[in-house]
Order: C-alpha cells, then structure tokens, then sequence
C-alpha cells in the first residue's frame, strides 16, 4: 500500500513538472529558431560552388534531457501494449531541435552564414541500467562557413 | 543560388494529444488484461489442484504442521468418542477409502471447528460444550468432512498461492522470503477461508450424512444458532465466508420438514472431565 502511495505522488510529480518543463523548453525552442533562422543548416557534405571565399570551422552543440517519471511509466506500458511512444516522441523532438539551436548559436557568434555536412549523434546515458529514471543525449555538429572580406 | 529558410510546420513529430488520456487509456488496458489473465490462473489453480493425490496432501499437511500444538495425539474420551462419529459418519457420507481422516481435540475456548489440509479436522471445546445433541456435533463434523472429501482445502491452498505469487510478481518481491511465508503454518489454521459455493455444498452433504445416519434432521441447526447467538462480535474468523448463517438454518428447516414427526435427539456422552471441571467451577 505505501508503495502504490509513493507511486501515485512520483507518477503525478513526474507529470506536472515534467510537463510544465516541456511546455517551457518548446516555447523558448521557438522563440530561439526565429532568433537563428539567418543561419542555414545543410546536409551535404561540400557547399555548392561559390566565388565568394569563406573560412571554414567546426561548430557543435549538445544537449542532454532526462524523461520524468510519469513518462517513464507511460513508456512501459506502452511498451507492453506496443504502439508510438507519445512520450518519448517529444524528448527526443526537444532534444534535437535543442542541440541544432545551440549549434548554431556558436556559428552565430563566430559569424558563419551557414553550416555544412551537418550531423546529429543520439545516446542514451543510462543504457542498461535498470529501475533508472533514463536520459538522452543529442550532438549535432557540423562545418560552419564564414564570409572573408578581403577589402 | 539563394538558399531559404522556411518555417517548419508544428506537430509532425510531436502529435498534440493529451498525455493523461493515453496514460489512463493504457493503464486501464493492462490492469484489466492481468485481472482477466489472474482470474484465468485462480480457476485453472482451482481445478487442477483436485487431481492432486491424496496421499500428496497428507505430506505437504505434516510438513507445514509438522510440529503444530493443535495437532499432537491426544488418547481421551472426547477424542475417542470424536474419533468413531467421524468413522461412522464418513462411511455415510461415501468417503472414497484413501481418504483418511483425523479429528484433533483441543481444549480452548474458541467456539470454532475447521476442516484443514491432509484431511485434518480440529474441534474445540468452546463448541463442544455449546453442542447440546450428538446431532448437533454430527452435523459439524460431516459439514468439515465433507470439505475434505470436495478437495476444499486444498482448492484453497491453489487459489491462495495463485494470489500470492502473483501479487508478489507483480510487486517485484521475487525473494526467497515469499515462498517461506506463503507456507507458513500459520496462513493455514487461521486463513482457509472456503467460498460460498463451497460451504454450501458442504452444508448440502453433510445434512444427507446426518439424515442417512439418524433417519431425521433434527438439531442439525444448532450450530447455526449457537453462531448467531454467540453474536458478531464474537463471529469466529473461519465463519466469515460462510453463507450468511439466517439462510443456512432457513435452508435446514426446508429440509427438516421433509422428515416430519416425532423425532429424539441423541444426546451427548456425559464426559468425567467435562463433568469434573464443570463442578470445580460451580
């Protein structure tokens, strides 16, 4: 009975604080993609062929973000049930935008135009570890270019 | 070559549904799904325990009461009168011939009598004295004997482990500790609580024992009186589950009437060591 007790205030903890957290980070993810939306990400490895030089350098970003608890749970029984996992969808949806934003902050900041051959690296921290509240981490990184002006 | 930036539309990996709703929606399929696969479990538990032999259940009984205070032998008056009713009445009551039976005397007050694992009957003294007829005490003694001929305690035993081990699955508490204290003596002689259907049944047989035995059901629902009397407060445990006591004497008066006419109770052997203890205290 105790255990159902600490169950029930873990799972509702997990949800209002979990959510409360998301709704925030989505926001700010927003506001934050309008802000960088001058520098452009691509996938290709060579820029396209362009008489203006550049200085190229690497760039990255990362990010880690835990699940809370209520979507832990969710996770397993839908694990039992099968289907999309609702919960895991939007982390991973955050984590990626995230560590893409932060990216390009740093391209931003060194005066890069755009970033090529952009890549993102997903891990989960807690692999393997049982009866633990997991975590994702996502990298993203690629090559910045950065006008020269030569007079 | 002019690049863009456009803005992407919302909600192609992250779909706006209601977190809550899906949790409840999962939450309600899984519980219920493990009630079903629980309830599943509990019949088949239930059925297939009545194949086990008799003779098994006499071990497992002396391994788990082994050194039990109930269950020493005890060469008294009582026990030896209690000994032949249960021999006379098991022959009435068609008790296949491996089924053996052992009454066990103990002196307490407890107004109680049970039926048990290994074909085990215990009767306390509390109900003796309160018996007024050898029907009376006929009539508990075929009601627990009956159960030990419908397998019931085992039956019980099944369904309770069932319960037990899949509560204990489900709370993650797979230790060594559980098995132990899913045996122990003492979840026997205080839990076996029998279903309805299975007292009733019970109830049935040991009224057609005690009919073939003395030609009438007279005093067959003394038992029930002496319960009622003895109030709820004082409502032994074992009773719990037992059909609600009015029906049970309401159901052995439709019967009685069938055996009309001037019927005699037998009355019970007069004990030295009842009467003994009875003038020490008056």
């Amino acid at each position: 009975m105790f255990d159902l007790i600490v169950f029930v205030i873990l799972v509702t903890l997990g949800y209002f604080f979990g959510r409360l957290a998301e709704q925030r980070h989505f926001k700010s993810i927003k506001q934050r993609e309008h802000l960088y939306r001058s520098v452009l990400c691509f996938s290709s490895r060579f820029p396209p062929p362009n008489p203006t030089p550049v200085e190229s350098t690497l760039v990255a970003g990362n990010v880690v973000i835990s699940i809370d608890y209520f979507k832990r749970i969710a996770a397993s029984l839908r694990g039992l049930l099968g289907g999309r996992i609702s919960a895991y969808e939007s982390l991973l949806e955050r984590a990626r935008r995230e560590a893409i934003l932060r990216m390009k902050k740093e391209a931003k900041f060194k005066g890069a135009t755009s970033i090529f051959n952009v890549k993102l690296e997903t891990s989960s921290i807690t692999k393997g570890k049982n009866q633990q509240v997991g975590c994702v981490e996502v990298y993203a990184y690629g090559t910045a270019l950065i006008p020269v002006n030569r007079g | 070559m002019i690049y863009q930036n456009p803005k992407i539309p919302e909600g192609i990996n992250v779909s706006e549904s209601n977190p809550l709703k899906d949790f409840f929606f999962m939450l309600t399929a899984v519980s219920g799904l493990t009630a079903i696969v629980l309830v599943l479990l509990l019949l088949t538990a239930e059925w297939l325990v009545k194949f086990t032999p008799f003779d098994f259940e006499v071990e497992l009984a002396e391994h788990i009461f082994g050194n039990s205070e109930y269950f020493s032998a005890e060469d008294s008056e009582k026990q030896n009168y209690l000994d032949k009713l249960v021999e006379q009445l098991s022959v009435y009551q068609q008790l296949p011939d491996d089924f053996a039976i052992t009454v066990h005397y103990v002196e307490q007050d407890t107004v109680n009598a049970y039926a048990t694992l290994g074909g085990h009957i215990v009767v306390f003294e509390g109900l003796l004295e309160k018996l007024g007829s050898e029907n009376a005490l006929a009539m508990v003694l075929a009601h627990e004997i009956a159960h030990i001929k419908n397998r019931d305690p085992i039956a019980t035993l099944g369904r309770g482990m069932t319960v037990g081990l899949a509560l204990a699955s489900i709370a993650g508490l797979g230790n060594s500790s559980m098995s132990t204290s899913l045996l122990s003596p003492i979840n026997f002689l205080t839990a076996m609580a029998f279903s309805r259907e299975q007292e009733q049944l019970a109830d049935e047989e040991a009224l057609e024992a005690v009919i073939a035995y003395y030609g009438h059901a007279e005093g067959a629902e003394q038992l029930f009186e002496i319960l009622q009397a003895n109030g709820h407060y004082e409502m032994p445990e074992f009773f719990s589950s037992h059909p609600m006591t009015k029906e049970r004497i309401a159901y052995i008066q439709r019967i009685q009437k069938q055996y009309n006419g001037d019927h005699h109770l037998t009355p019970l052997p007069i004990f030295k060591l009842q009467s003994e203890k009875r003038s020490i205290h008056e």
